[in-house]
């Protein structure tokens, strides 16, 4: 036969499970900190590209507000339009051949900045204390935006892909800058320099969609500012997938440069 | 006099802003290595399938557009653009018959760009919205 607990064991059970529903039900300073930011900024979440270009990159709805104008084509000085024309019609040109030149997409480099918030495939947005991360599924991206830092100078920002970017919050618009995109990572195939800077104005339009407002500066290589506006959809649900090159069948041909197809199963 | 320069700078912006599109925003590479106008239909049994990035490959037999039979190289999209399109990853396996429209690669060479796949069961797919669209039917 079981005896009874003595009294004081059933008093202390009873003192623990207080204190466990009471610390359960406190709200720790991270949990606060995560609610508060959830709370102001709602871009947390999955969005895709709005409107959407083609069906399969993203759920192809395209009911919403008027789309954003097109990429004006970005004002480099003189001495760098004239070559950068006659590169775009040279991969024109070849492309309307067949012999597309390899580029860095076809070698399975990823876009880096600020081509990523092109988001070609959909995108995440990850609100925590003191950060917001994007997140792009073509070619598993990942873009860190530091709240409420200095961003370090030009001259001693690592080059690096997506450069370094901090952000602030005015109001409810996420606004950052961006320095240190290595002068190989273009966009457009438009040249920079390393004193090139990226600002950025993140925000809501209504509930379900969102506009990033660009603007390119570079002493360098622009004349002057270089500001386009891409817009994006939220795409509740929506699960980021990987993307791993795990088997790129493309190189560039020895003989033209053109991308080319290894044809093997293997 | 404001007319013409903006006239001048549509022109511009469309004449240069082709490329771009044409060129890199849509996908991992290129279609331009396809035929832009010739689709040809193959049946057979599925020699290899691979559902890796930055593209989904299927291998099968069957002839080109001379009647010779060859091993091709069939490309399709990758597996997030084919997930949105309704395609799973385990719905074609080896040893399947299968149908395809493809754009066979330019160059002569048996690789081929797919446009859409009727499956055993009937179901049909297309490639995704980049791949371009079939201009033949399967039936």
């Amino acid at each position: 036969m079981r005896r009874p607990a003595p009294a004081f064991v059933d008093r202390g059970l009873w003192l623990l499970a207080l204190a466990g529903v009471a610390f359960a039900l406190a709200p720790s300073a991270h949990a606060q900190q995560q609610g508060d930011a959830a709370q102001v900024r709602g871009l947390n979440g999955t969005w895709e590209r709005y409107p959407s270009v083609s069906s399969g990159l993203g759920s192809a709805k395209n009911d919403g507000p008027p789309p954003p104008a097109p990429i004006p084509p970005p004002p480099l000085k003189p001495q760098f339009l004239k070559s950068w024309q006659a590169k775009q019609a040279e991969i024109q040109k070849l492309t309307e051949q067949g012999l597309p030149p390899a580029n860095n997409y076809s070698a399975c480099i990823p876009d880096g900045m600020p081509a990523m918030m092109q988001a070609m495939f959909p995108m995440e947005f990850l609100e925590t204390p003191g950060q917001v991360t994007v997140i792009e599924e073509a070619y598993n991206q990942v873009r860190r935006i530091y709240l409420d830092q200095a961003l370090v100078p030009a001259e001693d920002a690592e080059p690096r892909f997506w450069g370094h970017s901090v952000g602030h919050w005015e109001g409810n618009t996420l606004v950052v800058g961006t320095v240190g995109v290595k002068d190989n990572v273009l966009f457009r195939n438009v040249p920079h320099s390393m004193k090139m800077r990226i600002d950025e104005r993140i925000q809501l339009v209504g509930k379900d969609f969102m506009r990033d407002d660009v603007t390119v500066t570079d002493p360098e290589y622009l004349t002057g500012p270089w500001t386009w506006t891409w817009m994006y959809r939220r795409w509740p649900g929506y699960q980021i997938q990987e993307y791993v090159c795990e088997d790129n069948r493309y190189s560039g041909n020895p003989e033209n440069g053109s991308q080319r197809l290894r044809l093997n199963d293997q | 006099m404001l007319r013409a320069k903006r006239l001048r700078a549509l022109v511009f912006a469309a004449v240069l802003g082709l490329p771009w599109f044409a060129g890199s925003a849509l996908a991992h590479h290129s279609f331009a290595p396809y035929e832009p106008d010739v689709q040809i239909k193959l049946k057979g049994k599925v020699t290899h399938f691979q559902w890796t990035n930055p593209h989904v490959y299927l291998g099968m037999d069957g002839p080109d557009k001379n009647g010779k039979m060859q091993h091709w190289t069939i490309e399709c999209a990758n597996p997030g653009i084919l997930n949105r399109v309704g395609w799973k990853w385990n719905m074609i396996k080896e040893g399947d018959t299968i149908e395809v429209i493809v754009a066979p690669l330019r160059n002569g060479e048996p690789g081929a760009l797919l446009k859409a796949v009727r499956l055993a069961d009937g179901s049909t797919y297309t490639n995704g919205g980049p791949a371009g669209s079939a201009k033949l039917s399967f039936d």
